[in-house]
């Protein structure tokens, strides 16, 4: 018996008023006779043919796509994204810089007491940026040490100490000169103010000059701080800005951008920097230099101050023949100063990527680079046109130090090796660039303070970052439904949010040296998860190619699925 | 006798240790050959290498090598084969050459195996960037741990816990921009002292040429160590070919006036020519055969003494060499004459020339302690043999030496078909073995033998070995050229060599064919597969929910699309027929 077509072919050949190919006119007898009719179907039969078309679509449903489901799934880690966001929108936590200034002052308590109020209202009054505030403490003199250990238990003297006292202000009487005054320490977090007896004010007034005075100074010393502050505030957090302006302290615009050219300058905040000095001559002299002793007393002191805040590794090179970048101007010699000049506009080409060996250090962490040029004897001396200087910065990458060899008299062989003493100018230099380089601000005079604004400011920073990057990485998440995210981005934000919390209470207590350690650790962690590796494979697979590798397979077993559903469930819905 | 003195006094020469020193050997070779031999040595004390106080030694190299903790390092660029029949003794005794492509062994210190391993890792991924080479490919399967080739050149402190870990690229192509980054290390950086002649042009023209890197920490008696790197280029130029001017690089035959034809030839004629070996030694300079003129001295060297006398010519004693220059020169004899060494001018360039000569006597060329040859036989896709055949040409001393092989995995060797023959004797020439099979995409197979061979005999080696069929994914992109295996290396054992490196020769390298399979066949079996589940599925499927019904009980108009067009165009007629 041949195998005839017609799954529903009796259904159809009793509804349709269509039948033999004979003409449309004659009459259905005529078209019945010609064929037979196959005998009615049994109704066991319809039923297992539907049982059938039925058992099949179970199993493609219920196999086949939890299936197919399971195993091309993208594994993505539990992220807790509502918290991610509100991190990065500051709604967890506002940071707040509450800087204690300790007091000393040899006077009664009482009278003590007295002042402590008057300047913090001094303060207050003059404060105008809420995140940032001063809270005076009393610190017990130096003539009262002996009794330190019976005061502090009641909280309010601390030892001077301290490390999270941000300043000492200490009171000294005197009888001559203008009074008040004040003298900052250079190399101490300790302001002298001299004051005349009669200027403590009285336990009933509500000011005095010397509060409103103590109040003045400390205003002006933490003023760069504030503006630092507030500037990152604004532009990287994004709670304050917009609706919360007023709460910032209002820059102006040649503050804003004396500042935006600061932080342009600075490296970003990195626990190791690599610094390499080099030095560089387009002749075979000199071909060395005292580095080692030149290293040891220029730049270990200051890298050692820096050492709360950073690590650094220290590395040398001396490069012979080395030609300045061919791309800029040749040096043109100045008669009226008897020099080689080099065009402003061409000093950022001077650095020749090209040829120098300037490749950064092998480690994580950004390499400063210190470049030492020596031009050869007949382009010398070596200057910037517009403004006779030999050094400059360049942005977030380095500095550059043209140092002059002393002219030679003729048939002299110039000396092969620098000294110490020759290099000491261009070392100088070289520190500054580095002070720039690190963030450092340019006041308060005292390094101590610089150190600790420098911190916080860092701190700040490393807070906004960790938290935007969590928010960018919950964005991300959000708009790439399909990568993967292992369980290392989950455990590293886990981690993340851990330390910011705890960086947050260490700088509501104001302890920042604990705040920065967290800050940091938990930068570290938001970068670690949102740069994740295995994150980014799937991206760059688009469906074109599943559909590819689908299609053969699917389309053949889809389709006689497909029709055959559709035929049962028409002829179901015709019978009923 | 002569050659061998001279070899020795050289490198008596180089004995000395300033911070910088540098020398350009020259020799000519027979069939207008020229050997051009540049070392550069520089030293930096330990503590200031420790310190990363850089003055002679790359800075980029110190980094590497601290951040991998290696101790000593040999890198190795090579292209070509060393011609021992003609051109006679090996350089250095081949110990500053590599196998074809790049070779790069180190020892690094760790306290285990598999932090040595991943040390070696960061080692060559660093190492890549710095030479632009693909040495990042050196992985697993190309690493291997040999046991008696190598022994440190340099004093180690603490030798347990170094590890010898070594690996090759045969396929590696070597090229210019492996040689710009080897001048960058050089203190004077190819602008002046003998390195301004290095050309890429005509450095990877040459017949042979072979780049090395090497590093050893090197401590005197009293305590001092300093680390040594040097630095050197060896390669063989064919003059006629470097003479050829760059506007006009394409050979062409010169004009038959100009060839001195062998007459005695039957076809000798006005337009056919045998041309005759030319007795006369080639005129030749400097700024002909490099392309570039020599820029004096690098004044880093010493300017007194005998490591002044940078450049060196090897060559008879009656052989015209004239200088030009405007600069003051020294020139010094040594060892009879027959070598001829120059102090250069600072800051002013200067030129050998060679005028072209009838020479009657020539210069002895050292014999080389072997001569080695390797090659595969066998024909088919699925399996072969290598045949190493090695012949000591000395007539009076039997030679010992190290056979070094190393294998990629596909490539699979029987070792119970090993078999090492020595003509006109019974006795199995093998001392010892050492034997690592290799396992499949993990590592390559690493076979040492010590073996010995007698005064004037040829040793031949041979194995049988089986094809592995590879996974398409990890053919090259360009799967017909076949695949590289590493040169053989053999270091020579006895006579001993009188510096601690070693005397070393190596094979040239193995094309190795695999069977390539179709690489479309992927897509095609995904296509297959998926029609014969489809049509499995269709029958399958159209038997559990069809009916059948007798022949003649089906509607004559069929199903399907022309049966739907069919009845549409009836319905419509019989609407406008009534």
């Amino acid at each position: 018996m041949p195998l005839a077509e017609g799954a529903s072919a009796p259904v159809t050949s009793q509804s349709s008023s269509t039948t033999s190919s004979a003409a449309g006119a004659t009459s259905d007898s005529n078209a019945q006779s010609s064929t037979r009719q196959p005998p009615p179907e049994t109704k066991e039969s319809i039923w297992v043919r539907r049982l059938v078309v039925l058992s099949f679509w179970l199993v493609v449903l219920l196999l086949g796509l939890p299936v197919w489901w399971k195993t091309t799934a993208i594994y993505r880690a539990e992220l807790p994204l509502q918290d991610m966001t509100d991190w990065a929108d500051d709604k967890v936590c506002k940071p707040v810089f509450p800087l204690r200034v300790a007091v000393e002052a040899s006077l009664p308590l009482q009278d003590a007491h007295n002042l402590l109020r008057t300047t913090q209202h001094a303060i207050d009054d003059l404060n105008e940026f809420s995140a940032h505030h001063l809270r005076l403490i009393l610190a017990e003199s130096h003539n009262s040490a002996n009794a330190s250990q019976e005061v502090v238990s009641d909280g309010t003297r601390v030892t001077t100490d301290d490390e999270d006292i941000a300043l000492a202000v200490r009171l000294i009487p005197v009888e001559t000169g203008t009074t008040p005054r004040a003298h900052l320490q250079p190399y101490a977090p300790t302001l002298d103010v001299y004051y005349t007896p009669n200027q403590i004010p009285t336990p009933s007034s509500t000011g005095s000059p010397l509060a409103s005075f103590i109040a003045q100074e400390l205003h002006k010393i933490f003023e760069e701080e504030q503006a630092l502050l507030s500037y990152l505030l604004s532009t990287t957090s994004t709670a304050y800005s917009g609706k919360t302006k007023p709460k910032t302290k209002t820059l102006s615009a040649e503050k804003t951008a004396e500042i935006e050219r600061q932080f342009t300058r600075a490296l970003k905040y990195a626990s190791t920097y690599h610094l390499t000095f080099s030095l560089f001559s387009p002749t075979a002299t000199p071909s060395g230099w005292e580095i080692e002793s030149v290293l040891k007393h220029y730049v270990s002191p200051l890298l050692e101050s820096f050492s709360a805040i950073s690590n650094f590794t220290v590395d040398t090179q001396v490069q012979l023949y080395a030609e300045f970048s061919p791309s800029i101007h040749r040096p043109e010699h100045d008669e009226s100063l008897n020099a080689w000049t080099l065009r402003k506009e061409d000093l950022s080409g001077f650095i020749n990527a090209a040829e120098w060996p300037l490749s950064p250090s092998i480690g994580t962490g950004p390499t400063v680079n210190f470049v030492l040029y020596v031009p050869g004897q007949d382009q010398s001396p070596l200057l910037i046109k517009e403004n006779g200087g030999n050094s400059w910065l360049i942005p977030q990458w380095g500095g550059v130090v043209i140092l002059n060899p002393p002219l030679q008299d003729e048939g002299k062989q110039a000396s092969t090796i620098l000294t110490e003493d020759a290099l000491a100018p261009a070392m100088h230099a070289f520190s500054n660039q580095l002070l720039s380089l690190l963030g450092l601000p340019q006041t308060p005079e005292s390094l101590p303070l610089k150190l600790s604004t420098l911190k916080r400011v860092r701190l700040a920073s490393l807070f906004f970052s960790a938290s935007s990057t969590m928010g960018a990485l919950a964005r991300l998440t959000n708009a790439l439904p399909s990568i993967p995210i292992p369980d290392a981005v989950a455990q590293s934000i886990d981690s993340t949010t851990k330390h910011l919390q705890e960086a947050c209470n260490h700088l509501h207590e104001g302890r920042f040296q604990g705040a920065l350690e967290h800050a940091r650790i938990a930068e570290a962690e938001a970068e670690k998860a949102f740069f994740e590796r295995s994150m980014v494979g799937q991206v760059y697979f688009p469906d074109e190619h599943k559909v590819a590798v689908y299609l053969p397979l699917l389309g053949p077993v889809a389709v006689p699925l497909l029709m055959a559903g559709l035929k049962e469930i028409k002829s179901l819905l015709k019978r009923s | 006798m002569l050659p061998f003195l001279v070899l020795l006094l050289f490198n008596a020469l180089l004995a000395y240790a300033t911070d910088y020193e540098e020398r350009l050997l020259l020799r000519p070779l027979p069939r207008s050959a020229l050997l051009a031999s540049f070392q550069f040595r520089s030293n930096e004390s330990s503590t200031s290498f420790e310190q990363q106080n850089f003055r002679y030694f790359p800075r980029s190299l110190g980094q590497i090598l601290q951040h991998a903790h290696t101790k000593e390092l040999h890198l190795r660029f090579s292209v070509g084969r060393w011609d021992a029949e003609s051109w006679g003794q090996r350089q250095w005794n081949g110990a500053r050459e590599g196998g074809t492509g790049v070779e790069l062994w180190a020892w690094i210190e760790a306290d285990d195996e598999e932090q040595a391993f991943s040390r070696w890792l960061t080692l060559t991924n660093t190492l890549s960037g710095l030479f632009c080479a693909s040495l990042n490919f050196i992985d697993a399967t190309k690493t291997i741990r040999p046991v008696m080739t190598f022994s440190p050149e340099g004093d180690h402190p603490n030798p347990s816990k170094l590890h010898l870990l070594h690996g090759t690229l045969p396929h590696e192509v070597v090229c210019t921009e492996n040689l710009t980054p080897f001048l960058k290390l050089l203190p004077c950086k190819g602008k002046a002292g003998v390195s301004s002649l290095l050309d890429g042009h005509k450095l990877f023209d040459a017949s042979w040429q072979t780049m090395s890197i090497d590093v050893r920490p090197v401590c005197e008696e009293n305590g001092d160590c300093s680390l040594e790197m040097e630095q050197s280029v060896d390669m063989v130029l064919d003059i006629d070919r470097s003479k050829r001017p760059r506007d006009n690089p394409i050979p062409r035959p010169l004009p038959i006036e100009d060839i001195e034809c062998d007459t005695s030839k039957y076809y000798n004629g006005h337009d056919t020519c045998f041309p005759l070996d030319k007795q006369a030694d080639p005129a030749w300079t400097l700024t002909e055969v490099f392309g570039r003129p020599l820029r004096g001295a690098c004044p880093l060297t010493d300017t007194e003494g005998p490591n002044s006398h940078t450049v060196c010519i090897n060559t008879p004693p009656e052989r015209t060499v004239n200088a030009n220059t405007t600069g003051q020169y020294e020139e010094h004899r040594y060892a009879s004459d027959t070598m001829r060494c120059y102090k250069l001018p600072t800051g002013s360039d200067i030129d050998l020339e060679l005028p072209e000569q009838q020479m009657t006597t020539g210069l002895v060329l050292g014999t080389p302690p072997l001569y080695a040859a390797r090659a595969i036989n066998g024909h088919g896709q699925e399996r072969g043999s290598v045949q190493a055949v090695i012949r000591n040409p000395s007539t009076s001393t039997a030679v010992d030496f190290v056979y070094l092989e190393a294998l990629p995995w596909f490539m699979k060797p029987y070792l119970h078909t090993l078999r090492a023959q020595v003509t006109g004797s019974s006795e199995n020439p093998i001392k010892e073995t050492y034997y690592r099979p290799a396992v499949d995409r993990r590592r390559g197979t690493h076979i040492e033998l010590k073996l010995t061979i007698p005064a004037g005999a040829t040793l031949t080696i041979t194995y049988d070995f089986d094809k592995a069929i590879l996974r398409y994914t990890e053919y090259p992109p360009d799967a017909n050229r076949g695949f590289d295996v590493a040169p053989a290396v053999i270091r020579v054992l006895n006579p001993q060599s009188s510096d601690r490196r070693g005397a070393y020769l190596r094979t040239t390298s193995l094309l190795l064919p695999l069977p390539t399979p179709d690489f479309s066949m992927p897509y095609n079996v995904i296509i297959l597969t998926s029609t014969v589940m489809a049509l499995g599925f269709g029958n399958i499927f159209n038997l559990l929910v069809r009916r059948f019904v007798g022949a003649d009980e089906v509607p004559s108009i069929g199903g399907g699309l022309i049966g739907i067009l069919k009845a549409k165009v009836q319905r419509i007629r019989g609407r406008f027929s009534r």
